[in-house]
């Protein structure tokens, strides 16, 4: 029953909502209707359940002493104190939360992603190798599309900027068309195939 | 040619160090550097000013983003939203993640900050944070009633009671989506607010992320795009030459037209504040960071053909 019941709902539903899509009739509106209404109130609940789950994982990571659970101990700070800031003084422009989100959040996210500039930099100096004729071809298209992407690019010559434009609106768009109609049918096929209950790793156990 | 080998084993930390200061240095010292439009910044500019003084047209912001991106979404953010306030379009905007929310009142209270007439439910409103499980729900209702779909604001005010939701009713008069984003979100507005509704939807993204959006744009079913900090740099200048000044587009007077950033400008005089040129200034960082790149990539090859020849390690 714990697959069955999960399994009935998903291929009924499925069916309903394909039906909403292609028939608008006002019992099928209707139903819609209803059960968005239905999904507006589970959503706190989702929100309820990350906190806790974050709560559990890392409280018991910290009771246990287990290792690193310092950085554990740091997030839960971090949850509560910033909560209580939000809750507190509210989080408009010139609030404690709003100064967080400024000096800790935003430094601090900008910070992981610039690293990807380092890395980038090193791989193509260390990986970054025209070892073979395809290689070489996108090396050059490579160094084309990123020169092309800077003002420097059109002050060496006009063709630069132009022939960037043309690897990504030709080349590129070949192989991303070919990408996106494969990701398309295999999106449909395994969509019918959770219709039809023969794809039920959704519901875990591995079968 | 012991040279050859040493470049092939450079220690990765002189590597850091050297882009560090390749993004450090042009960003402490501006330079001017000539910025070009390109036609899909230049489309989502056109669409955003043909709704100028329009009380039955309006934009919707959707920022799909958190604060990692920040570099390069932000400037983009604040320049749409600065043509918004320089040429009296109604925007609204909206985001589904929670840490996204700070990031919209930043953007808005930036920009507005050189506006003092621009009002909250009047000009703009900003619709807040949904959560995620309301991504679609949202999306294909304000197909048919906005007001009925997100309900209220961040606030708290009921849309239906606000100034600047009169006359604005689905997509036929929120008739462009900007989905700034980092990720694929901007499928999910041409899947539906596209394909169902026939709403104009474009794109703001990052670098990274531009490739994947070519097909839609060459498509139609984006109809314009602001591709990374580069994207960002053409609307800036955009809004500098036309909307600042109250002058409709013109593709002639933007490829002669050179604003300096370090110098004098027809409206800002030499003071061009940072938060509207903060895309110009992070373009020469680029400018520069692809040039070491690209030697870097130059000097790599050298010292592996040169290897090769002696017969060494490839």
């Amino acid at each position: 029953m714990k697959r069955q019941i999960p399994l009935m709902i998903v291929i009924i539903l499925g069916f309903l909502f394909v039906g909403h899509t292609f028939i608008p009739h006002k019992y099928s509106i209707d139903f819609y209707d209803w059960f968005i209404s239905w999904t507006k109130a589970i959503s706190p609940f989702a929100v309820a359940l990350g906190v806790m789950s974050l709560w559990m994982v890392h409280g018991t990571k910290v009771t246990r002493k287990a290792p690193n659970w310092q950085y554990s101990l740091v997030t839960l700070v971090a949850l509560v104190f910033t909560a209580f800031a939000g809750f507190m003084w509210g989080t408009n422009e010139g609030t404690p939360f709003m100064w967080l989100f400024k000096n800790v959040q935003l430094p601090m996210s900008a910070t992981m992603f610039s690293l990807l500039a380092f890395y980038i930099s090193s791989a193509a100096y260390k990986a970054f190798r025209a070892r073979s004729p395809e290689a070489t071809v996108l090396l050059v298209a490579g160094i084309i599309v990123m020169l092309g992407q800077v003002p420097i690019g059109a002050m060496i010559s006009k063709w630069i900027p132009e022939t960037a434009t043309w690897i990504l609106n030709v080349p590129n768009l070949a192989a991303k068309r070919g990408i996106m109609t494969g990701v398309g049918l295999g999106m449909t096929a395994v969509s019918l195939k959770i219709l039809l209950g023969i794809e039920r790793t959704y519901l875990g156990g591995g079968d | 040619m012991k040279i050859f080998a040493k470049i092939q084993s450079l220690d990765r930390r002189y590597i850091y160090i050297i882009v560090a200061l390749s993004i450090i240095i042009p960003l402490l010292i501006p330079f001017n550097s000539r910025i070009d439009t390109t036609k899909p910044t230049e489309d989502v500019y056109q669409m955003i000013d043909s709704f100028a003084g329009k009380p039955n047209k309006a934009i919707l912001m959707n920022f799909s983003h958190n604060a990692s991106t920040l570099a390069e979404l932000f400037p983009m953010e604040v320049a749409v939203l600065r043509h918004c306030f320089e040429r009296d379009v109604k925007v609204f905007t909206l985001c589904f993640m929670p840490d996204t929310a700070p990031l919209v009142d930043y953007a808005i209270n930036t920009a507005k900050e050189d506006f003092p007439n621009i009002k909250a439910g009047v000009n703009y409103c900003n619709f807040g944070y949904k959560p995620y499980s309301l991504f679609l729900p949202i999306l294909l209702g304000m197909g048919e009633n906005i007001a009925e779909a997100v309900e209220i604001d961040s606030e708290g005010r009921k849309l239906e009671n606000l100034p600047i939701i009169e006359g604005i009713k689905n997509y036929d008069d929120l008739n462009l989506v900007i989905d700034f984003s980092a990720s694929s979100s901007v499928f999910s507005w041409v899947t539906y607010a596209r394909a169902k509704f026939g709403a104009n939807v474009a794109a703001g993204v990052t670098a990274v992320m531009a490739a994947d959006n070519y097909p839609y744009l060459q498509s139609g079913q984006l109809i314009g795009m602001l591709a990374g900090i580069k994207g960002a740099a053409e609307y800036e200048k955009l809004v500098d030459v036309f909307a600042t000044q109250q002058r409709e587009f013109s593709k002639e007077i933007i490829k002669e037209e050179i604003v300096p950033i370090t110098g004098d400008h027809p409206i800002y005089g030499d003071k061009i504040p940072y938060k509207f040129k903060k895309a110009r200034i992070g373009m020469n960082a680029q400018t520069v960071a692809h040039l070491m790149i690209i030697i870097f990539i130059l000097l790599g090859n050298i010292g592996y053909f040169a290897n090769r020849k002696k017969g060494g390690k490839k």
